[in-house]
C-alpha cells in the first residue's frame, strides 16, 4: 500500500501543473466564499429586512459549515478535472503500459488511482472545513460550535463522488480532450437533464442519479423556514446510499475495464 | 531449462487475427530473435508475455510457471516505445521504475552510464532525442541487473554509432548468461547478435529454433574458365554439389553449407586440363533467406 502511493508520490511530486492547478484551487475555494460573504454582508448592511428573511447569519456559527460546504460546492468539479489530467497523463505518455510491464499488477494500478481520489477529496475537505472555520472565528458573532459539521462530511462524499466519475470517464475515454469535454458535459448538464427527465417520468426518481443525488447532500442554506414549507427535503439516508451505491458502480467499472481491456 | 515457453498462442483484434496458434520456446542462456516483416505480431506476442495484451487463447510459461507481476519485475523490458512521464527527468523516471520494480535507486546512476546518459541525467525526458529516449529506456530495463531482457526493436531511432553501442551491449550482456529476447525486423541484427530465431508472418510462426539450423544456409561456389561449354561439360562429371547453374559468365555450385572445398574444384579442373579464372565462395544472405521464407 506504501509502496503503491510512494511510486504516485514520485509522479506527482514533481509535477507542477498539479502543484499550480492545486494552490489555485485552494485559493478558489477561498475566494468563492469571500465572494458570497462580502455580497451577505453589503445585503445585509444595505437592506435590514434582508436578514428577517434569510433567517441566521450564514456566516456565523454553526450555519457557517453548512454555508461554507454549499458555496464551495461549485467547485466540485475541479479535484475531479485534476484526476482527469493525472489518468490521462498515464494513457497518452503509455506509462500506464510501462507500469505494469515493470510488475505492477493492473489491479494495483486500478486500486492507486482510487485512493488518489479518496485522498485529493479528503485534503479539499479539509480545506473547506478550514475556510468554515476561518471564517466563522472571523465572524465572531458567536461562540464557536460543532454543530453542522456534518456538512463538511458531505462534502466529502460529494467531492469523492466527482473525482470517481472523473476516474471512470478518463479510464473509459483515455484522450485527455475527450475525457474533460465529456466529464464538464456531464457533470454540468447531462446528469441534469437525465435526472429532469427520470423525474418527470418516474415520479421523481431523477433525484438518485448519480450526481444529482450527490448534489442534493447539501442542500441550499437560505431561506430555511419558507422553504421547508414548499418542498419535502431530499432524505439524507437515501441519498448517501444513493452516494455508497454509485461509488462502488463507479469503482467497479474503472477495476474492470482496467483488468480486462489490451492496454 | 526453458526460460519462455508460449503454448498456441492467438490473438484476435475483431477481425483480425493478429496471432495463430504460436507456439515456441526459448532457451536459458540464448539471445532469442523474433523476426518478422512490420505487423506480423512481434509486439503483440511480447505485449501478451508482459501482461499489456490479453491472449484469446494460449499460455505463456515463464520457467513453466505462469508469468505473475513479481516475476515480471527481474524481467527488463523494453516494449515498442520508450515511456517515460515528459515533464520528469531521466533520473527521476527511472526512480519510479526502481520503486516499482524494488530494486534500489543506487542503481541507476550505473545504468545511466552503461547507455552513457549519465551527463544528461537531469534533463527532462521530452528535451531528449529519440535515440536517447530510447537508450533511457534500455537503462531503465536493465535497472537491478535481470536475468532476462526483453527488447522490441532496441535500435529503433538510434544513430549508426548508436546502433553498434547497443549491440556490443547486448553481446556484453549476453556473455554474461543473460537470457536475451529481443524482437525486430532488421536481419543484419538479427544475424549478428542472436544464437536463436523465430520467424513470424502475418500472426503465424514459419519457423523457429536454433539460427544455423533455422536459417541454414547453402554454400556457392562461383567458378569461370575462358571456355564456359568446356568448363560446364567437366563439371557435370563433379559430384559432389547439390545443384548447377550457368550464366554467360560464371558457373555457380550449390553446396550445403559449410561442405564446398574450393581447392578440390580447382584441382578436378585443373587435372581434367581447365583452368579457371574465377573462383570464389559465397554465402547466401540472412536477408535472401528470410524473403524466401516470409514469402512463401
Amino acid at each position: 500500500m506504501l509502496h503503491l502511493l510512494k511510486i504516485e508520490w514520485l509522479k506527482i511530486k514533481y509535477y507542477r501543473t498539479f502543484w499550480i492547478l492545486s494552490a489555485l484551487f485552494a485559493l478558489s475555494l477561498y475566494g468563492v466564499n469571500e465572494i458570497v460573504y462580502t455580497a451577505q454582508h453589503n445585503a445585509f448592511a444595505s437592506a435590514p429586512q434582508a436578514q428577517m428573511l434569510i433567517g441566521t447569519p450564514p456566516f456565523q456559527f454553526p450555519e457557517v459549515w453548512h454555508t461554507i460546504s454549499y458555496v464551495s460546492s461549485y467547485l466540485l468539479f475541479f479535484p475531479g478535472l485534476i484526476i482527469i489530467i493525472l489518468m490521462t497523463n498515464e494513457f497518452s505518455y503509455k506509462t500506464h503500459r510501462q507500469n505494469i510491464i515493470d510488475g505492477l499488477s493492473r489491479t494495483q494500478f486500478i486500486y492507486v488511482k482510487m485512493m488518489l481520489c479518496v485522498l485529493i477529496a479528503l485534503v479539499s475537505t479539509i480545506i473547506v472545513g478550514l475556510v468554515a472555520f476561518f471564517f466563522g472565528m472571523y465572524e465572531n458573532a458567536a461562540a464557536f460550535s460543532f454543530q453542522n459539521v456534518q456538512y463538511i462530511g458531505m462534502f466529502f462524499i460529494q467531492t469523492l463522488s466527482y473525482t470517481a466519475v472523473a476516474l471512470v470517464i478518463a479510464t473509459l475515454f483515455r484522450r485527455s480532450g475527450i475525457a474533460i469535454g465529456i466529464y464538464f458535459l456531464y457533470a454540468e448538464i447531462l446528469d441534469q437533464l437525465l435526472s429532469l427527465a427520470a423525474s418527470h417520468y418516474l415520479n421523481n426518481a431523477g433525484q438518485y442519479f448519480p450526481l444529482e443525488s450527490n448534489d442534493n447532500l447539501i442542500p441550499f442554506p437560505l431561506f430555511k423556514n419558507a422553504k421547508e414549507q414548499i418542498i419535502e427535503p431530499a432524505n439524507v439516508t437515501y441519498m448517501l446510499i444513493a452516494a455508497a451505491v454509485y461509488l462502488a458502480i463507479y469503482f467497479f467499472v474503472c477495476k474492470r475495464k482496467m483488468e480486462t481491456a489490451d492496454l | 531449462m526453458n526460460v519462455l515457453s508460449i503454448q498456441n498462442l492467438s490473438k484476435q483484434y475483431g477481425a483480425i487475427q493478429a496471432l495463430r496458434n504460436v507456439s515456441f520456446e526459448v532457451p536459458e542462456g540464448s539471445v532469442f530473435g523474433i523476426l518478422g516483416p512490420n505487423g506480423s505480431g512481434k509486439t503483440t506476442l511480447l505485449g501478451i508475455v508482459l501482461n499489456i495484451l490479453k491472449a484469446s487463447s494460449g499460455t505463456v510459461l515463464f520457467y513453466d510457471q505462469p508469468l505473475t507481476n513479481d516475476i515480471r519485475k527481474n524481467i527488463g523490458t523494453l516494449l515498442e516505445t520508450p515511456n517515460f512521464y515528459h515533464y520528469l527527468s531521466a533520473e527521476r523516471n527511472l526512480a519510479i521504475a526502481a520503486e516499482i520494480k524494488e530494486k534500489g535507486k543506487e542503481n541507476i546512476d550505473a545504468v545511466l552510464q552503461q547507455v552513457n546518459l549519465y551527463e544528461r541525467k537531469k534533463s527532462r525526458f521530452n528535451t531528449y532525442s529519440l535515440g536517447m529516449k530510447q537508450r533511457l529506456a534500455i537503462a531503465s530495463a536493465l535497472l537491478g541487473n535481470p536475468d532476462v531482457l526483453i527488447f522490441d526493436e532496441p535500435t529503433n531511432g538510434l544513430d549508426p554509432v548508436g546502433i553498434a553501442e547497443i549491440r556490443d551491449l547486448i553481446k556484453r550482456l549476453a556473455a554474461t548468461g543473460k537470457t536475451i529476447i529481443m524482437a525486430s525486423h532488421l536481419l543484419d541484427e538479427v544475424e549478428k547478435v542472436c544464437t536463436h530465431v523465430a520467424i513470424l508472418k502475418k500472426g503465424t510462426l514459419l519457423t523457429a529454433g536454433a539460427v544455423d539450423e533455422v536459417l541454414q544456409t547453402e554454400d556457392i561456389a562461383e567458378v569461370a574458365a575462358t571456355n564456359m561449354q568446356a568448363l560446364a561439360n567437366t563439371l557435370q562429371t563433379m559430384n559432389s554439389y547439390t545443384s548447377m547453374s550457368k550464366n554467360e559468365t560464371v558457373i555457380q555450385l550449390k553446396y550445403p553449407a559449410g561442405t564446398a572445398n574450393l581447392e578440390a574444384i580447382n584441382q578436378y579442373c585443373f587435372n581434367k586440363g581447365i583452368v579457371l579464372n574465377h573462383l570464389q565462395l559465397k554465402k547466401k544472405s540472412l536477408e535472401t533467406k528470410f524473403l524466401e521464407l516470409t514469402n512463401q
